[in-house]
């Protein structure tokens, strides 16, 4: 076999493992959504397993109703979306019943009453609503701390900005970009009982109900035997142990962590298995978007120094597409645009998406550049070779393109060193890769610098190491 | 198959470019073992002529028929008609990623007109023929431009053709380079191949053609034997163009 079958058989071997993974954990009944960083509601612990008060009660009803299901941690505005594209059906994740909402879902009964709370840095000159005039506050999208936010906005004449998940709203609040944050008051004063800097100093407001959610309409058996557990566990105790557990102990308890771990190093090698996983998805995602970009690309360049209309017209055409559209854009509109639209319960796993959404895009500049590289080796080379009478295709592959490969092998390793680093972005469908493991560590112990500071050095060995291979490969052709 | 004499019949050829007009109605017969070499001012068509003859540039109007194959007729398979006319370039054109022996082989293994071996041996035996026994495998890179120009001779010579194209094949090289090409072309001339040959070598033409044709502003102004064409020039361009190339 040539190098490139081998490259494929191998890249074709690994979606299948990977497709036979997914059949398996398909298993379940149901998949149920929940944000990532809404402590003590959900959060990751140690090992990469997710706890909280939302968690603990589902495995309880479940248990209690025998029924199974598969957790699928994403942001809250994630986790809501893709209940409305009918991707997951049902999320718990410390959501509160409003009107709005019950226009496209169906709730069970509250399974818990809470109210919002402002939070300020310690020592900060907001002492009360009045005082945030001209001030910004820190909302987390999609939640009650936000809409109440936002109703009294006009009041007290504050500016507004939003935050995909906790963890980073606080930290705006602390580094004093933000002057306060709204949140629920569970989750605020758990978050500072672990030592989030910040202080509550407003009692709380519009009390509302969080429950647990399906899509208008459907899964009518599944939200009953919600309802059916939760009266079951509120009546046998379950319930309020649960509750007890998370909001009178401190997270050290459950996560299992000791003060004298929270040096780089003791986070390091406490972290050292999530942080692997995490990185594993990462190579995983960066390998398979590398190949088939590059195919994609390969292609589109092709086509688009095509004798005739067509093939160039094609080529420009998706290259403009795909290069235009933000990554992000793309990969939400793959994850729960394409579901929606095509609808009959159509999901595409978030990895899938993922390395469509690369392929795609990538591909696009890479297109753009094999295209380039073509055009740029000259012109008397494809009319020589058409002269001693190879045709078109034979002329293209035997002169012209190992002449354009050439050219492009700077592009071409600068494009996988994006595509590494683009990995990153599809965090936000929910893909637990480098960086979202970053998250999801610092939301349970809010270690933001240290965290950061140890995925980028990650990032970084990986690139180093990326280009090393490029340059040896560069340096063997030529 | 037309008449097998005549090798090259062209008639009342144009070609256009938007507005203008390079060739404007081209009339010429080459028959079997003839050496035809195109003289004219830069600007006159004679590059955009010979690629005509090839299709690597496609005529607005008129008939070509080179080897027997009429090039407007759509049923024509170009590669076949190519396979059969060797191409020599002002700018060599050989293949940089490969080596001597493989820019001369790569055509007749591609198109199974020999195997690997035989195109080595005739491969070696070509480059002999160029005087280049011992660059087999060198990079084109590596040689200076009067041996590529003898490699890409040796290279259109591998598939045998039926008659040789030569677009100004010496121009771009240093003049103390030009004698060792001009040779190879005598020899294969003598050899008895058609050839064509754009050139501004007055000498080579004056020795080696058998009949000179003289262009100016995309038309043929006259045509005739070399003697004829150098001694007695009739039309003025020609007197013109000759009076300013002979009296450098």
């Amino acid at each position: 076999m040539k190098k490139w079958q081998v490259a494929v058989v191998l890249c074709l071997a690994a979606i299948g493992s990977w497709f036979g993974l997914t059949t398996h954990a398909q298993a379940a009944e149901y998949t149920i959504a929940t944000d990532t960083t809404f402590a003590p509601f959900e959060f990751q612990v140690k090992g990469g397993q997710y706890k909280g008060i939302d968690i603990d009660l589902l495995k309880a009803i479940a248990k209690k109703e025998h029924f199974t299901y598969q957790l699928k941690a994403l942001s809250f505005n994630a986790a809501v979306q893709q209940l409305s594209a009918n991707q997951v059906d049902g999320v718990i994740a410390g959501m509160n019943i409003t009107p709005a909402r019950e226009v496209t879902f169906d709730f069970s009964k509250p399974y818990y009453t809470s109210g919002v709370v402002m939070a300020v840095a310690k020592g900060s000159t907001v002492k009360n609503f009045n005082d945030l005039k001209g001030k910004t506050v820190a909302l987390k999208t999609g939640t009650a701390g936000a809409a109440y936010g936002k109703s009294i906005q006009s009041k007290y004449g504050f500016k507004i900005k939003y935050f995909n998940d906790s963890n980073t709203m606080y930290n705006d609040v602390k580094v004093g970009n933000s002057s306060a944050c709204f949140e629920d008051y569970p989750v605020m004063s758990y978050g500072i009982k672990n030592g989030i800097p910040l202080t509550i100093i407003s009692k709380q407001h519009n009390a509302g109900d969080y429950g647990f959610a399906v899509k208008k309409g459907k899964n009518a058996a599944l939200l009953k035997k919600f309802n059916a557990g939760l009266a079951a566990i509120k009546a046998d105790g379950t319930y309020q142990k649960i509750i007890n557990k998370y909001l009178h102990a401190k997270e050290s308890k459950i996560t299992g962590e000791t003060a004298s771990s929270r040096t780089f190093f003791g986070l390091f090698s406490q972290n050292l298995g999530t942080l692997g996983k995490g990185l594993w998805m990462t190579i995983e995602l960066t390998v398979i978007s590398i190949i088939l970009a590059t195919l994609l690309g390969l292609i589109l360049g092709v086509l688009g120094v095509m004798p005739g209309k067509l093939g160039p017209a094609v080529s420009s055409t998706i290259i403009y597409i795909f290069r235009g559209m933000p990554l992000m854009v793309l990969a939400f509109f793959i994850y729960i645009g394409i579901p929606d639209l095509i609808g009959h319960g159509f999901k595409i796993p978030a990895f899938i998406a993922g390395m469509i959404t690369l392929m795609l895009n990538e591909g696009a500049y890479t297109g753009a550049f094999v295209k380039g590289g073509f055009q740029a080796v000259d012109k008397g080379q494809m009319e020589a070779a058409r002269s001693l009478g190879l045709p078109y295709w034979k002329a293209m592959r035997r002169v012209v393109m190992p002449q354009g490969i050439r050219i492009m092998i700077p592009s071409f390793i600068n494009q996988f060193i994006i595509t590494l680093k683009d990995t990153s972005i599809l965090s936000v469908i929910g893909i637990v890769e480098l960086t979202q493991t970053g998250t999801l560590i610092i939301a349970r112990n809010f270690e933001g610098f240290k965290i950061w500071l140890m995925i980028a050095i990650i990032y970084l060995i990986m690139i180093t190491l990326l280009t090393w291979l490029s340059n040896w490969v560069q340096r063997r052709i030529n | 198959m037309a008449d097998t004499a005549l090798k090259v019949h062209v008639q009342d050829l144009h070609k256009s470019y938007g507005e203008t007009e390079v060739l404007k109605g081209l009339n010429l017969d080459i028959k079997n073992n003839e050496v035809v070499c195109m003289i004219g001012p830069s600007g006159s068509g004679k590059s955009t002529f010979l690629r005509c003859l090839t299709d690597l540039e496609v005529p607005s109007k008129g008939q070509v028929v080179i080897n027997g194959y009429d090039l407007s007729d759509p049923k024509t398979n170009i590669d076949l008609v190519r396979e059969n006319i060797g191409m020599v370039f002002q700018h060599f054109n050989l293949f940089p990623n490969m080596n001597v022996l493989q820019n001369i082989t790569l055509a007749p293994v591609q198109l199974k007109k020999l195997t690997p071996a035989a195109a080595d041996k005739t491969a070696r035996d070509l480059l002999d023929q160029v005087g280049l026994a011992d660059k087999a495998t060198a990079l084109p890179t590596a040689l200076s431009g009067g041996q590529q120009q003898r490699v890409a001779i040796a290279r259109a010579l591998a598939m045998h053709p039926k008659i040789m194209l030569f677009d100004e094949p010496t121009s771009a090289l240093d003049p103390e380079m030009v004698g060792d090409v001009l040779d190879v072309m005598k020899q294969l001339a003598r050899d008895g191949m058609t050839m064509i040959v754009v050139t501004h070598e007055m000498g080579f033409a004056k020795e080696v053609a058998d009949r000179v044709v003289f262009m100016a502003d995309g038309l043929i102004r006259e045509s005739g034997a070399p003697k004829d064409i150098f001694e007695h020039p009739q039309n003025p361009r020609l007197q013109d163009f000759l009076n300013k190339v002979i009296n450098v």
